[in-house]
C-alpha cells in the first residue's frame, strides 16, 4: 500500500531521514517509535507531501504522493494543531471536513455518534471555538476528523499525548474496533510503548532517521524496552 | 520589582527571534516619536505668533480655550488609532510571590511613557509661560497647564479602558459613533456651540485651580478603573478562556448559499469565517468600507472632470481596497492551518481558484457598493468599471503571485493596532506594480489617442486577463506547487 524507496531528507549538513526501503501493507497497523529528533514527524510529513524529500520516493497505491492529490481522498491524518482550524467550532469543523468528503447531515451525525464516548460531552454542541479548547480536547477533535471519509490509511502523531487516562483507554478501544470492522491501515507514532505495542502489530524503531529495528510479535515490547534502557 | 519587570521586557525584546525586525520597527517608531516631539515643540513656540499674527485674534488665550475641546477630541481619535493596550505576559509571574497590585501599577505607569503624553506639555508649556502667566499670574498658568496635562493623561487611560472593554464589540462601536455623531450634529445644527462649551470649561481665569481638582479626580477615577480591570483580568481562565467564545461576530458568518458552489464554496465560506471572526482581517474589511468613501474627497471638485486618469487611481482604491489589503497577506492568514489545507481533498489548483474567486468577488462587491458615485457623473462609474475589470484580470494575479514571496504566519488572535506581523518586504514592494500597472496601459493610449481610448485600453487589458484566466491560474498553481514546501516550512517556524 505504502512504498518508500531510498528516501532521504537533509537540512544543510544534517540528515534527518534516511530510509533505504520500507513497505507498509494494506490493513497493517504500523507503529513508529524513536526518541526526539529521530525523524518520525518528518517522515510522516513527507508521506503527506508537506515536506519535500531530498531524494527518493514515497508511493501510496503505486502513485507518488508528491504533486498528486488523489491520496488525499483516502488518507486521514492528524499530526498537530496545524491540522485544525482555530476559528471554527468543533461542529463547524466536522461539518466542513465532512462536506469535503461528501457527507450529508445524517452521515455526519451517525459518524460523530461513534466518537461520543471519546468526546465525553465536551466537544460537540458547544458554542466554543477550537482555538479555545484544551490540548486534550484539541487532540480528540483532530483524531475524530482524521476518520471522516472512511479513509483506508490513518496517520496519527502522538495520539495519546495530553489525553486523560479514561480517554486514552477509550481511544485505544475505538482504534481497535474500527480496524476490526473494515480494511484500515494505521500509522501511529508514539512515545508510549505500552499503548503503541497494544495497537500496532508491527513497530519500526527510528534512530537518527534510520530504521534500526522492524519488529513483530510477542517480544516486541521487551525488545523496545531493552533498546530504550540502553 | 519594577526594575526586574523592565529588565525582563528588555530581554524579551533583545532575545526575540525576530529581533532585527523588532529593532527596525523600534527605530522607525522612535523617529516617528521624535517627529511628533519636534512638531509639538515647534507648534508650542509658534502658537502665540500664529494666533495673533496669522489668525488676527486679539485674545489669544480665549481663542485657545475655545479650541481646546476640539484638540482633545482629536487627541482621543489619534490615541484610539495609535495607542496600544499595555501588555505584559503576566502569566509567568502570577504563581510567584509578587503582588497583583504591583504588576498592575507597573503596567499602568509604564504605559504613561508614551510620546502622546508629552505632546500636550510640549505644545502648551511655552504658551502657558508667556501668555497665560501674563494674564492669570503664575499660579493660574501652572493650574491651567496642569489640568491640560491631567486631562490628556485621563484620555490615555480612557482609551486603554475603551480598548480593553468595549473595542471590537458592536456596542462599543455604536457608542463611539453616537457620541461623535451627536457632537458633530450639535455643532452643525448650532444647538449649542462646541467652542462655547470649551471656553466654559477652560477659561477659568485665576480660579483655574478648580479645574486641577476636577481633572485630578477624573484621572484618579480612570486610573483605578483600569487598575480594577487589570487586577480582575489576572486570572488564568482569561487565557485558557473557559468562556463561550463564539462571539457576536461569529453569528453572521454562516453563508449557506455558498454551499451551492461545491468545494470552492466550502473553502470560500471558510475564509469568510476567518475574516469575520478574527479582529485583524475584520479591521481590513472596515478599512475597505471606509475607503469606499474615499471618492467623496476627490469627486467633489473639478479636478476629476479635468483628469479622468485620477478617477482611475481613486477607482483602484475604491474597488480594490480589500483585494489589495487582504490579498497582500493572502497565504499568511491561513498559515496556522496550512498543513490541514494540503492534506484534505483539495488540489492546489482548487485552492488557488478559491482565492481567485474570493478576491474577485470582493472587487465586484466594492464596485456595486460604489455605484452611488453616479451622482458625480457616469464617467466615474466608467472609470470604476474599468478598474474593477483590471483588478479581476491583472491585479489579482499580481497579488496572488507576489504574496507567495516568503509569507509568514499570522497569529489570528492578535489585534490590528500596529500589528505588522506577516508584513515583509514583499508587501511593500507589491504596491509598486499594482499602482503602476493600470498607468502603464493608460498613459500611452491617452497621449497617442484620447482619454476614452486610454480607459478602453485598461479595460480591454483587464478583459484579456479574464479571458486568459484558466491559463494564468495554471501558471500561478505551478508556481505555488513549487513553493509549497518552502512556504509550509516557513509557517511551522514560530
Amino acid at each position: 500500500m505504502i512504498e518508500i524507496q531510498s528516501l532521504t531528507k537533509r537540512y544543510k549538513d544534517a540528515t534527518v531521514v534516511n530510509i533505504e526501503q520500507l513497505s507498509i501493507g494494506s490493513n497493517e497497523s504500523f507503529g513508529l517509535v524513536g526518541n526526539n529528533g529521530a525523524g518520525k514527524t518528518t517522515l510522516f510529513r513527507m508521506m503527506l507531501d508537506l515536506v519535500k524529500a531530498t531524494s527518493g520516493t514515497i508511493t501510496i497505491n503505486g502513485k507518488n504522493v508528491q504533486g498528486n492529490d488523489e491520496w488525499k481522498k483516502f488518507v486521514g491524518s492528524f499530526l498537530d494543531e496545524g491540522f485544525l482550524i482555530p476559528y471554527l467550532t468543533p461542529d463547524e469543523y466536522f461539518r466542513f471536513v465532512g462536506n469535503l468528503h461528501g457527507y450529508n447531515a445524517a452521515d455526519l451525525k451517525s459518524f460523530l455518534e461513534k466518537f461520543e464516548v471519546l468526546f465525553h460531552g465536551e466537544i460537540t454542541g458547544k458554542n466554543k471555538y477550537i482555538g479555545d479548547l484544551s490540548k486534550g480536547n484539541l487532540k480528540k477533535v483532530g483524531i475524530a476528523a482524521s476518520f471522516i471519509g472512511n479513509p483506508q490509511i490513518i496517520m496519527l502523531d502522538e495520539p495519546f499525548e495530553n489525553l486523560d487516562p479514561t480517554s486514552q483507554i477509550r481511544l485505544k478501544e475505538l482504534l481497535q474496533t474500527e480496524r476490526k470492522q473494515r480494511q484500515l491501515t494505521y500509522l501511529i507514532s508514539s512515545h508510549d510503548l505500552n499503548h503503541v505495542t497494544e495497537i500496532c502489530e508491527r513497530i519500526v524503531l527510528l534512530e537518527k532517521g534510520q530504521v534500526i529495528k522492524d519488529l513483530r510479535g510477542e517480544s516486541t515490547l521487551a525488545e523496545l524496552e531493552a533498546y530504550f534502557k540502553a | 520589582m519594577i526594575s526586574t519587570f523592565l529588565s525582563h521586557s528588555y530581554k524579551k525584546f533583545t532575545r526575540s527571534v525576530s529581533f532585527e525586525k523588532e529593532l527596525a520597527k523600534g527605530i522607525f517608531m522612535g523617529l516617528l516619536a521624535l517627529m511628533v516631539v519636534d512638531y509639538s515643540l515647534a507648534l508650542g513656540f509658534a502658537l502665540e505668533g500664529i494666533i495673533t499674527n496669522q489668525l488676527h485674534q486679539p485674545d489669544s488665550l480665549g481663542f485657545v480655550n475655545k479650541l481646546l475641546l476640539y484638540y482633545f477630541v482629536a487627541e482621543f481619535v489619534m490615541r484610539y488609532f495609535m495607542q496600544n493596550v499595555p501588555a505584559l505576559d503576566v502569566q509567568p509571574y502570577l504563581h510567584l510571590p509578587i503582588q497583583r497590585s504591583s504588576i498592575a501599577h507597573y503596567l499602568l505607569s509604564k504605559s504613561i511613557l508614551h510620546v502622546f503624553n508629552a505632546s500636550v506639555l510640549l505644545i502648551f508649556t511655552p504658551f502657558a509661560l508667556t501668555v497665560v502667566a501674563k494674564q492669570w499670574g503664575t499660579a493660574g498658568a501652572i493650574s491651567w497647564l496642569a489640568s491640560l496635562v491631567l486631562l490628556s493623561f485621563s484620555l490615555h487611560y480612557l482609551v486603554i479602558y475603551y480598548k480593553k472593554k468595549l473595542d471590537d464589540s458592536l456596542l462599543g462601536m455604536a457608542a463611539l459613533i453616537l457620541v461623535f455623531g451627536s457632537f458633530a450634529a450639535a455643532d452643525y445644527y448650532q444647538w449649542f456651540k462646541f467652542s462655547d462649551v470649551s471656553s466654559f470649561i477652560f477659561n477659568r481665569g485665576t480660579s483655574a485651580s478648580i479645574l486641577v481638582i476636577i481633572t485630578i479626580a477624573l484621572f484618579t477615577f480612570l486610573y483605578y478603573l483600569n487598575y480594577g480591570v487589570i487586577v480582575n483580568g489576572m486570572y488564568a481562565e482569561d487565557w485558557s478562556s473557559e468562556k463561550d467564545s463564539a462571539t457576536e461576530w461569529g453569528k453572521y458568518s454562516d453563508w449557506q448559499f455558498l454551499r451551492g458552489f461545491g468545494t470552492y464554496g466550502e473553502w470560500i465560506s471558510l475564509e469568510l469565517k476567518l475574516i469575520l471572526r478574527n479582529k485583524r482581517p475584520r479591521s481590513f474589511v472596515l478599512l475597505s468600507a471606509l475607503l469606499l468613501l474615499y471618492g467623496l474627497i476627490f469627486y467633489n471638485g473639478d479636478e476629476v472632470q479635468k483628469m479622468p486618469g485620477f478617477a482611475l487611481f481613486v477607482g483602484m482604491f475604491i474597488t480594490g481596497a480589500f483585494m489589495i489589503n487582504y490579498g497582500q497577506l493572502l497565504y499568511s492568514w491561513q498559515g496556522g492551518h496550512f498543513d490541514f489545507t494540503f492534506t484534505r481533498p483539495i488540489s492546489v489548483r482548487q485552492f488557488i481558484e478559491s482565492k481567485y474567486w474570493l478576491l474577485s468577488a470582493s472587487t465586484l462587491a466594492a464596485f456595486v457598493l460604489s455605484l452611488p458615485y453616479a451622482y458625480f457623473g457616469w464617467h466615474i462609474i466608467l472609470a470604476h468599471l474599468v478598474m474593477m475589470i483590471f483588478n479581476m484580470g491583472i491585479n489579482v494575479f499580481i497579488i496572488m503571485n507576489m504574496a507567495m514571496w516568503g509569507p509568514q504566519k499570522i497569529d489570528l488572535k492578535k489585534g490590528s493596532t500596529f500589528n505588522y506581523e506577516g508584513v515583509g518586504a514583499a508587501q511593500w514592494i507589491m504596491a509598486i506594480p499594482i499602482l503602476l500597472a493600470p498607468y502603464v496601459i493608460y498613459v500611452p493610449f491617452k497621449f497617442i489617442f484620447s482619454t476614452q481610448v486610454g480607459l478602453m485600453a485598461v479595460g480591454v487589458t483587464g478583459l484579456i486577463g479574464i479571458a486568459l484566466r484558466p491559463y494564468l491560474i495554471t501558471l500561478t498553481t505551478k508556481r505555488f506547487t513549487d513553493k509549497k514546501y518552502e512556504i509550509a516550512a516557513g509557517f511551522r517556524k514560530e
